[in-house]
């Protein structure tokens, strides 16, 4: 399955020539969790504080992923 | 011991009278001891200003007030809180701002400025307070001038913008506009930090007062009371400050400022978008604090960090943007704004947003008002949304107080009566910031229930809803009423201690940071206050204003949300506004 993935702020995919937030379409085998993105993206799991899938946040990293689904990775921010 | 009567602090109270242009120093009255920032000027207002008055005439007040510790050694501690009835609302206002001038006046030994009664010759008059006193001269030079061009002009004229501070309105106050702010100096002298919200620049304007310069030069450092516990205070602070993701050096808010929230809140369907109608704006990636670092270092060749907009400020999240020559466009474009005239406007071009910020920095106006006035205004037909080159012009009728300029100076419910809107983002007539309630419901029952009308400072459930900052909540989830309760109180007495609003983020994660902040309080004043008082404290401060709104008339009926966000599903989640009205009338019933 593939997953539409954006990486913001300081997670932006540095050297690949993208911006913080440019999609990014990453392939998983089916059923594939949040934890098992962060792999893939070889992103250490403590470096990415907020999960936001299809609009909702996600703080079970156990929880599956579906084919098609918006994954928004965040580091600690905060603003007003 | 009574903790009340412990205060070793001798401060006094400057009187401005407009009416005769007269100054007085006066003693600190033994109840306003223990009483500094929004506790200050909230309680002068509750118990000098008739509630009943008319906010533009003779007998409101504005009262400046730094906190506890503005003008000590603490970190991130220069701030001014500026109250006052809101014109803007008809009920109480504090708005506070970073800048050395709350600082200034702190080391002045001056806890509280109060400008009263209404100068009666149609002329604006410039303040000048220092170590000898009070005076007066007349500000007819910079009447109708650009704010930079008048900040600057008379800090030269004071001995230079290393040892003042200026205070000043713009335009829009000078004609009274109720989106009109109160404009402070930042750490290098820009115009452009704003007490924004609620029109009080209306009210100084009303009563001919223009600017306020602050010389500290001679003046003694800030007595504290107990040295020791007002270090271990200062040390714990800003021990978390440095540890903390969010406030540490090249952390989230130094490195791309609060605009960092851009994206953040559109991935969770909370980006008010084209007037509130979408959570989503397709533009977002363009406008984010992300774009911001990444123009900045196309346009100047190297990384940017923000810089600290008041002295002594260790967070540092103050941004700048730059013109494709490499100058400098406007500081600073937080994510008020930038949501502002970005994705409520439907304009995703940082030059163009940079220009509506600057423009609304040099004719003294609230940038979240104006840009809730523009989304207003494209609906009743004055512009198309994303059409940034008349979004301009509109703010220049503005700057020439035009008929039309006049009704858009005075806001977006005023805006939307005079083009027959009915969606208008607004609570108690103060224009809704940029989180959707309808997508982060605790934000929603705060806006609902706030004194001042709609505002996210005053208490911002956005941390834990959204941000993951202490608690992890379902911004969805519509029973927030003990959070908004809670946050509500901690941030007013978090807005007394003269900290900035943003040491929230690292002090409810780390718990000896709030120990510290409470430590730092109780070392100036001589206080014994622990964490219980934070919560005492912050309900006195909301008593307060409660109760002056109820005198001003508010009832249960203005807490409430426009009714559109009750009818209008919001896409992505295409929810609506549902949380119930007993909810809401319960934040405050204890
Ligand atoms: S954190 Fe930002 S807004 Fe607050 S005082 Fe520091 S620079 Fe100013």
């Amino acid at each position: 399955m593939i997953v539409e993935v954006r990486r913001y702020a300081s997670l932006g995919a540095s050297g690949t020539g993208q911006l913080p937030g440019d999609p990014q379409d990453v392939e998983l085998e089916d059923g594939a969790t949040i934890a098992r993105l962060l792999e893939e993206l070889a992103l250490p799991p403590e470096a990415v504080h907020l999960v936001i899938v299809d609009g909702r946040i996600r703080h079970d990293r156990e929880e599956a992923l579906r084919h098609g689904a918006r994954v928004a990775l965040f580091p600690p921010v905060g603003g007003g | 011991m009574d903790p009340e009567r412990t205060g070793v602090r001798m401060d006094r109270m400057l009187r401005v009278n407009m009416t005769d242009r007269s100054a007085t120093f006066e003693p600190l009255p033994a109840a306003y001891r223990n009483r500094a920032g929004r506790w200050l000027t909230s309680s002068i207002v509750h118990d000098e200003v008739p509630a009943s008055c008319h906010p533009l005439g003779p007998n409101n007040k504005v009262i400046f007030s730094p906190g506890f510790v503005t003008g000590t050694a603490a970190p991130t501690s220069s701030r001014i809180s500026v109250g006052g009835k809101s014109p803007l609302t008809g009920g109480i206002k504090e708005a506070n701002a970073g800048t050395g001038w709350g600082r200034r006046l702190a080391r002045l030994g001056i806890r509280a400025l109060v400008v009263e009664g209404q100068s009666t010759d149609n002329r604006f008059w410039l303040l000048k307070v220092d170590t000898k006193g009070a005076t007066f001269e007349p500000a007819d030079p910079w009447v109708g001038k650009k704010l930079s061009e008048a900040v600057a002009a008379i800090a030269a004229k004071s001995g230079g913008k290393e040892r003042v501070d200026v205070c000043a309105i713009g335009v829009a106050g000078e004609h009274r506009m109720g989106a009109a702010g109160v404009c402070f100096t930042d750490r290098e002298g820009r115009a452009s930090r704003y007490a924004g919200r609620g029109g009080l620049g209306a009210v100084l304007g009303s009563k001919g007062l223009k600017a306020i310069v602050v010389d500290d030069s001679g003046a003694a450092d800030v007595p504290i009371a107990d040295k020791a516990t007002f270090d271990s205070g200062r040390k714990k602070l800003a021990a978390a400050l440095g540890e903390h993701a969010i406030t540490k050096p090249k952390g989230a808010l130094n490195s791309y400022g609060t605009a960092v929230l851009v994206n953040i809140l559109n991935e969770a369907g909370g980006l008010p978008t084209r007037n509130f109608r979408e959570g989503r704006f397709e533009g977002a990636a363009k406008i984010a604090g992300e774009a911001i670092f990444a123009g900045n270092k196309e346009r100047l060749g190297h990384d940017l960090y923000n810089h600290p907009c008041s002295p002594g400020c260790i967070i540092a999240c103050s941004n700048t943007w730059h013109h494709k020559d490499r100058s400098e466009h406007t500081s600073c474009i937080e994510y008020e704004s930038d949501w502002a005239f970005g994705a409520d406007c439907g304009i995703s071009d940082l030059d163009q947003i940079a220009e509506l910020n600057l423009l609304c920095n040099e004719y003294g106006l609230d940038t979240i008002e104006i840009g809730g006035t523009l989304g207003v205004a494209a609906e009743g037909g004055l512009w198309k949304f994303g059409d940034g080159k008349r979004a301009i012009e509109l703010v220049h009728e503005i700057d020439k107080a035009t008929p039309l300029g006049r009704i858009l100076g005075n806001g977006a419910l005023i805006t939307g009566r005079a083009f027959g809107v009915t969606r208008v983002p607004h609570v108690k007539g103060q224009s809704m910031p940029a989180y959707e309630p309808r997508a982060v419901k605790g934000i929603g029952m705060t806006y609902a229930v706030s004194t001042m009308g709609a505002d996210h400072t005053s208490g911002y459930t956005i941390a834990p809803e959204i941000l993951g900052v202490s608690g992890k909540l379902d911004p969805l989830d519509p029973k927030k009423t003990d959070l908004a309760r809670t946050f509500q109180y901690a941030t007013a007495f978090i807005d007394s201690t003269g900290h900035c609003l943003f040491i929230a983020f690292a002090i409810l994660d780390i718990a000896s940071g709030f120990e510290g902040v409470v430590e730092e309080c109780s070392g100036v004043l001589g206080t014994k206050w622990t964490m219980d008082d934070v919560g005492r404290i912050g309900k006195a401060v909301l008593d307060l204003e409660l109760d002056f709104n109820r005198r001003a008339g508010f009832t249960a009926a203005d807490d409430r949300l426009p009714e559109f966000m009750s009818r209008e599903p919001l896409p992505p989640h295409n929810g609506v506004w549902d949380v119930p009205d007993a909810e809401i009338d319960k934040v405050f019933a204890s």
